[in-house]
């Protein structure tokens, strides 16, 4: 039998493939993901009847859609091949660095979905207008990286726990607080038409970046034995 | 010296700075006695810092080597550290209450030491999640070494941005420290007793916890939970 050994990025492109191919045929995450955003707008919108809510609230509303979103679809990306015993064959056939950024691929793009079918009907739901569109689009962008990059890590983690589904949301919610904190500040400011400052920028960004390099750091460690 | 030795003299300076706290140190300009609430809040709050600092370094020794002990260590340390947290979290509170007329108000301290509280329950309730002890160690190990390496921005980042009621530290970034001498050496002594204690509580903690694990080795059914 011929075998041909991927390079990293061939293997971490192979399994966002692969894992975009599942998605493609089951519809299982986004349409999770999609139902949970609609049910969850829907509630609050129908709550609020139409009645104004200051941009700080619209800012922390929408990132509490975002967030939960994000916890009822991301740990699916490792429970499901722990459950599916397609967990040992990846590890078998990938390195643990192209698994994580595969991984990680696929819950970016997924959150940039939910995100992108998310703010349209959050701003007519709520009668919201925005001006300053570039900087909600960077704040959002930083943002849900941010929560997919830890949220790959801790799906790894609570994949190999008794108590997957809870356990994801108490353990990944903690560590995403500092950035979801600054992140609902900066985008009550652009809701409010007040461009946020340097600090919110650099801080998004570089939180960021400081949870990849310590999720690519700390990936080696859990995959291998 | 032996461990109950160092208990009573860990006890008896303990007893010092107590002494020292309610009868020779003056009360503050402005803060009058309620000053003294400081002399217990700091000295928790430099503890818990210690402590998750101490389980972050021993967590990467155990990944680096696989000896249980370490992940002992780890485990005792954080478990250590989100005791004195909540100590510093409950003394600050009642200082709050005493200076700004609420316990709770969502200072950015406040928020900062709320948020690592609620890091290091969720650390515990992963460990219990994980029956396989060797899996539950990988795991908390990694999970606390990502805890320390959000806790910066927890600690230096987000209390700079935002307003804060809560007095600038002792070591500013001036440089220059700006307290009585009494109340200096005071706290430097109960900084001192504080970690003291720490480590008394460390070393009997890690002695039941390998005592318990040796007799459930030992045990006919073996394994079990740390």
């Amino acid at each position: 039998m011929h075998t041909k050994k991927l390079t990293w990025p061939n293997s971490a492109w192979a399994i966002l493939y692969k894992d975009l191919l599942c998605e493609f045929r089951t519809r299982y995450a986004l349409g999770t993901l999609t139902m949970f955003t609609l049910v969850t707008l829907s509630g609050i919108s129908m709550t609020l009847a139409g009645a104004a809510i200051s941009s700080s609230i619209a800012a922390m509303l929408l990132w509490i859609i975002l967030f939960f979103c994000a916890m009822a679809g991301l740990a699916r990306t490792f429970v499901y091949e722990q459950e599916a015993g397609t967990l040992f064959t990846l590890r078998l056939y990938a390195n643990g660095q192209a698994v994580l950024a595969g991984k990680l691929l696929f819950n970016i793009l997924l959150l940039q979905l939910v995100t992108a079918l998310l703010i349209p009907l959050f701003l007519i739901f709520l009668n919201i207008e925005v001006h300053l569109w570039s900087q909600l689009v960077y704040v959002l962008f930083f943002g849900t990286v941010g929560v997919a990059a830890v949220a790959t890590l801790t799906a790894f983690m609570v994949s190999c726990t008794n108590a997957k589904g809870s356990l994801f949301t108490v353990i990944t919610f903690p560590l995403l607080l500092p950035q979801f904190l600054t992140a609902i500040a900066a985008t009550g400011q652009i809701l409010a038409d007040t461009i946020p400052g340097w600090n919110e920028c650099f801080f998004l960004a570089g939180y960021d970046a400081t949870v990849i390099a310590a999720a690519s750091l700390l990936f080696d460690y859990l995959w291998y034995d | 010296m032996n461990h109950r030795m160092s208990n009573i003299i860990t006890i008896l300076a303990a007893v010092g700075v107590i002494y020292a706290v309610f009868f020779i140190v003056p009360p503050a300009e402005g803060l009058g006695e309620k000053v003294r609430i400081v002399f217990f809040h700091i000295p928790a709050a430099w503890v818990s810092v210690m402590a998750f600092v101490l389980s972050a370094l021993w967590a990467l020794r155990y990944l680096n080597t696989h000896q249980m002990e370490y992940d002992r260590k780890s485990a005792t340390a954080a478990g250590l550290g989100f005791f004195f947290c909540l100590l510093a979290t409950i003394s600050g509170a009642l200082f709050a209450k005493i200076t700004w007329g609420a316990y709770w108000n969502w200072d950015p301290r406040q928020t900062t030491i709320f948020i690592l509280l609620l890091i290091y329950g969720a650390s515990f309730a992963l460990r219990t999640a994980i029956d396989d002890t060797e899996q539950r160690a990988k795991i908390s190990s990694a999970y606390s070494l990502l805890a320390i390496v959000v806790m910066p921005f927890l600690v230096f980042v987000i209390p700079r941005y935002y307003f804060s009621l809560h007095p600038s530290p002792v070591i500013n970034s001036a440089a220059k420290i700006a307290m009585d001498p009494v109340m200096l050496y005071t706290l430097i002594a109960a900084l001192l007793v504080a970690s003291a204690l720490f480590r008394q509580l460390f070393i009997y903690y890690i002695e039941r916890t390998r005592r318990r694990d040796l007799a459930q080795k030992d045990s006919p059914e073996g394994g079990g939970r740390l």
